[in-house]
């Protein structure tokens, strides 16, 4: 599905230079479950944003079904993401001036879907992820699990068949956590590809592969008897 | 998704009441200032539009500006110029016409009523295209003394409008009543025009023949001509072509060669000058083209009224600010929702459309209660501009596309900085973050539109400040005389009975004196003649057009004004009043100087002056006048003009205005000279007016005008305070985590309180 040759990431400020990738080289298959660990500072984030098209390589490459998009224009990428990938963020980034519904609905108003097919969708994911009592609520009324839910349904309403988890579970307490990642093994048993960064070695035990960062570079490839 | 992003602006407005209420509010205090200044200014601009075909009629202006003289300078022009121009310009003009305008009493029942009546020659129809109400061009107004009434004087003298065949007697041919039949009536005239209509008479040329001075003269100026020009001719080549038969043909090119010597006039034009001038301006641009002399209506200022237009922008300006910096500033704290948009695939211009939906949509709120807030304002507005606009947005199209186009204009300007910048983020670290996007650059660029505006602000003060103490100096100067407790009785229509008006008047208990003159301070004249200082000895004599006044015994004394040498006019001489020249012998008289024409005429002092003699043709013919006194100078007009070097005279029967001093009580004084006039002159209006009230209405328009600063200034203040406040609001609120450390680490309220003062 994707494919990342030699691909660097550099951050630079007025006196620093980041390297925050280093020659990374990586190949995720269709439905696979990955987990990216690694300490604070190893450039996990940085990873997760240049496959999710949030941010560009500095160098290398970056196959996504088959085309090389490392470079490509803001634009471009936006239409590659929002027919592709879905994300979901450690601190969930809802909306706070929308209800629970017209949070998810909002990922489908820059699809072209009718406003009826939207609503149809909506109360499916809604009720998919168990959330469709608080399909009126603000985001503030709802408790961090509930939110993640709502962020979840909002990633999967667009069909979209990646999901970018960026620690899930980080604002979490673990009964919450779990919840979630069940909800994210059971999206990945139905087709989903998922990357997850996270801390939490339990929750990367949901993961097939595991790939460990350290310093911008990939030390270890963990996989999972089948 | 427009739904949706209407949603999201009307929750966010609710979010922050306060933020959202001064954003919009000082918006719309802007908007409403905006569109107050430019009703008034495009009721200014717009004057007389609305006559048909306005935009080919033209007006002929004079001036006389002979080098070493006072400019003489007039809205109308001599009467013999019209049939000149009517023969040269034939291919020019459509139609011309000749207009006279005087002051009347009207009688009706044994009634005497004030009026006006316009004199208009056969085509004024044909050149000012009025509505009638009864009648029409054709029939109404086809012979002699044809007379034509407006609806609101119809209304006045009968109670009806169709008058059609009543009759009004008109007194204005020097007492003579005429009886006018009545065959017309015209609509009331709107109030934007310079037309002042109340009666119109078919013009009687025969009638006014008896009269040299009006239709049958190249030099006086007593005439208003009008034209209305063929479709296709162009103002500047018509004004070349009259330029030329003025330089070539006209009489005025043997007066030219009275010039000969003086290398500064080659041609008729450096003298006598004739200047069309189109309908269209005479409103804003005849007042400084041709002074304020004679026209029919108080003209307009073209620099007021582009000042406003100014002032106008510059509040707009100030609130647009507020408006955009308040919007930058809570558009930052939304850079979450824009990131998390755009990772959900909407576009830059998606998003960059979102901000600007949004930010007109709150510009369309503002100018909803700004339109509220014009409709509440207006009529104190007219009070204090003496206007009487109107605002009727839906009869207005022009109005309301241009409110429109405001709104988007504004909307755009103020959601460009959020729309173009916050939606160029790269989501990816926004969300990571979870800050808001408020750049440096964005804070300075707000903190220099914050300095900017209130210098703008400071600037409208300052001004106003300026406006202000000019005012209060109009009314407190020292003008030269006493202006306290004097009332001024018109007595021009009491013709023969002056005499006996005035003694009875100083047999009232109230009153101390009545003094007659030709005018008192505030009433201007132009009248001008040559005085001749002849030359003594080896001295060269000296001619200037002087203006002159006349002033009846005692009216100095009454306004308090002492010689600075010689005498005042002294009944005990009996040779200071005229006595006119007759065709064996020159006339005698005496006359007193100001200080201005002491100078002008060269003298070396006042006392040089006293017992001197000049000469000039007055009243009929030669006459010597002996200066018997010099007095200071005084402020006859308003202060906004110098005080010219005059000349007081002392001829019986020029006296129009009689000065009645008196004690006590106003009202009681006023009852008692309105009795004594309606025993003396039963059959006329009686014009009582206070003279301290005379000369203040000479600043009527500057005290408008500061008013109004003074209103527009204190506006744009409060705007530009509401957007401070709103800005520092938000940037304490911004703090809270900042303040919350602080606090932490051991900070007290006080240390706050001047963290955030600072």
């Amino acid at each position: 599905m994707l494919k990342l040759n030699n691909l660097s990431r550099i951050y630079q400020t007025d006196e620093v230079e980041t390297l925050a990738l280093n020659e990374v080289n990586i190949e995720i298959d269709k439905g696979e479950f990955d987990a990216i660990m690694g300490p604070s500072g190893c450039g996990k984030s940085t990873l997760l944003n240049i496959v999710g098209m949030l941010d560009n390589p500095s160098s290398g490459e970056y196959w996504f079904n088959n085309e090389n998009i490392a470079g490509y224009n803001e634009a471009k990428l936006s239409d590659i993401r929002k027919k592709n990938i879905g994300f979901i963020f450690q601190n969930f980034n809802l909306i706070d001036e929308l209800t629970v519904q017209e949070n998810i609905e909002l990922a489908l108003l820059y699809h072209d879907v009718s406003a009826s097919e939207r609503k149809q969708r909506v109360a499916e994911v809604m009720d998919k992820v168990g959330i469709a009592h608080r399909a009126k609520h603000m985001p503030s009324q709802l408790s961090g699990g509930q939110q993640q839910r709502v962020a979840v349904a909002r990633a999967v309403v667009g069909n979209q068949s990646m999901i970018l988890a960026d620690e899930p579970t980080g604002n979490l307490d673990s009964a919450h956590g779990q919840e979630v990642m069940q909800m994210l093994q059971k999206l990945n048993q139905e087709g989903t590809t998922i990357v997850m960064v996270t801390h939490s070695p339990a929750h990367a035990d949901y993961a097939r592969r595991t790939i460990n960062l350290f310093d911008g570079q990939v030390v270890t490839e963990n996989v999972k008897a089948a | 998704m427009y739904s949706n992003y209407l949603l999201i602006a009307w929750r966010n407005l609710l979010k922050k009441p306060l933020f959202s209420s001064i954003n919009i509010v000082g918006l719309a205090i802007g908007l409403m200032s905006c569109i107050l200044i430019m009703l008034f200014v495009r009721s200014e601009v717009g004057y007389d539009q609305w006559i048909p075909d306005s935009e080919r009629v033209v007006r002929m202006h004079t001036a006389y500006t002979v080098p070493g003289r006072a400019d003489l300078r007039t809205v109308r022009s001599a009467g013999k110029v019209m049939p000149a121009a009517r023969d040269y310009l034939r291919n020019d003009i459509e139609a011309g016409v000749r207009m006279v305008s005087w002051g009347t009493t009207v009688r009706r029942n044994g009634e005497g009523f004030d009026d006006h009546v316009l004199f208009g020659e056969e085509d004024f129809f044909k050149v000012l295209d009025l509505p009638f109400a009864v009648g029409d061009a054709q029939s109404s107004f086809s012979k002699p003394n044809d007379l034509i009434v407006t609806e609101e004087n119809a209304l006045r003298y009968f109670g009806r409008t169709d008058v059609v065949g009543e009759t009004l007697t008109i007194c204005c041919f020097q007492g003579q009543p005429i009886e006018l039949r009545i065959t017309g009536v015209l609509k009331d005239l709107p109030d934007n025009t310079h037309l002042n209509i109340s009666m119109l008479v078919y013009m009687d040329v025969a009638l006014f023949s008896s009269f040299p001075g009006v239709l049958d003269t190249w030099n006086s100026l007593n005439v208003y001509t009008y034209f209305k020009l063929k479709p296709g001719v162009v103002l500047s080549e018509l004004q070349e072509r009259w330029n030329y038969w003025l330089n070539n043909e006209s009489p005025y090119v043997e007066n030219a060669r009275d010039f000969s010597g003086d290398d500064s006039i080659t041609q008729v034009t450096d003298i006598v000058k004739h200047k069309f001038m189109a309908l269209h301006d005479i409103h804003l641009k005849a007042h400084a083209d041709a002074g304020t002399m004679g026209d029919f209506t108080t003209l307009g200022d073209e620099d007021m009224v582009t000042t406003f237009a100014m002032v106008a922008v510059l509040i707009l300006v100030i609130a647009c600010i507020n408006f955009m910096n308040l919007s930058t500033a809570r558009a930052g704290q939304r850079a979450r929702e824009v990131a998390m948009r755009k990772v959900l695939g909407a576009s830059r211009m998606q998003v960059a459309i979102q901000f600007l939906i949004e930010a007109i949509g709150l510009v369309f709120l503002s100018m909803s209660l700004a339109l509220v807030a014009v409709e509440l304002v207006l009529p104190y507005y007219n009070q204090i501009l003496n206007q009487n606009i109107a605002f009727n947005l839906l009869n207005d199209p022009a109005l309301l596309v241009s409110l429109i186009a405001v709104v988007l204009v504004v909307g755009i300007g103020a959601g460009s900085y959020p729309a173009f910048v916050l939606s160029q983020y790269m989501p990816g670290h926004t969300l990571k973050a979870s800050k808001s996007n408020d750049t440096a650059g964005s804070t300075k660029l707000r903190s220099a539109l914050v300095v900017f505006q209130f210098a703008v602000s400071i600037g409208l003060l300052i001004s106003t400040a300026v406006v202000y103490l000019q005012t209060q100096n109009a009314n407190n100067m020292d003008l030269g005389y006493k202006k306290d407790q004097k009332l001024v009785l018109g007595v021009r229509v009491a013709g023969d009975n002056v005499e006996s008006l005035q003694r009875q008047l100083e047999n009232l208990p109230q009153v101390s004196s009545v003094v007659l003159s030709s005018e008192v301070p505030s009433q201007d004249n132009e009248n001008n003649t040559m005085f001749t200082r002849p030359g003594v000895g080896d001295a060269e004599p000296v001619t200037e057009l002087l203006n002159y006044h006349n002033m009846h015994f005692g009216f100095f004394e009454a306004y308090e004004v002492k010689p600075v040498a010689g005498r005042l006019f002294d009944e005990a001489f009996g040779s200071d009043l005229l006595q006119p020249a007759t065709e064996e012998t020159e006339g005698q008289g005496a006359v007193i100087l100001n200080i201005s024409a002491v100078k002008k005429l060269g003298y070396e002092s006042a006392e040089q002056a006293v017992g001197s003699t000049l000469r000039a043709d007055f009243s009929g013919g030669m006459t010597n006048f002996t200066v018997v006194g010099v007095i200071n100078d005084i402020y006859f007009r308003s202060i906004k003009f110098d005080v010219r070097p005059s000349i007081y005279t002392n001829v019986p029967g020029r006296n129009r205005v009689a000065t009645i001093s008196y004690s006590g009580n106003p009202a009681t004084a006023r009852e008692a000279i309105e009795g004594v006039w309606k025993e003396v002159v039963p059959m006329e209006p009686i014009h009582l007016t206070d003279l301290n009230e005379m000369v203040a209405s000479q600043y009527q328009q500057e005290i408008a005008q500061m008013r109004l600063f003074t209103a527009f200034a204190v506006l744009a203040i409060l705007v530009s305070c509401l957007g401070l406040y709103g800005l520092a609001a938000f940037s304490a609120e911004r703090r809270t985590k900042e303040i919350g450390v602080r606090k932490v680490m051991g900070a007290s309220v006080r240390d706050i309180v001047l963290l955030l003062i600072w």
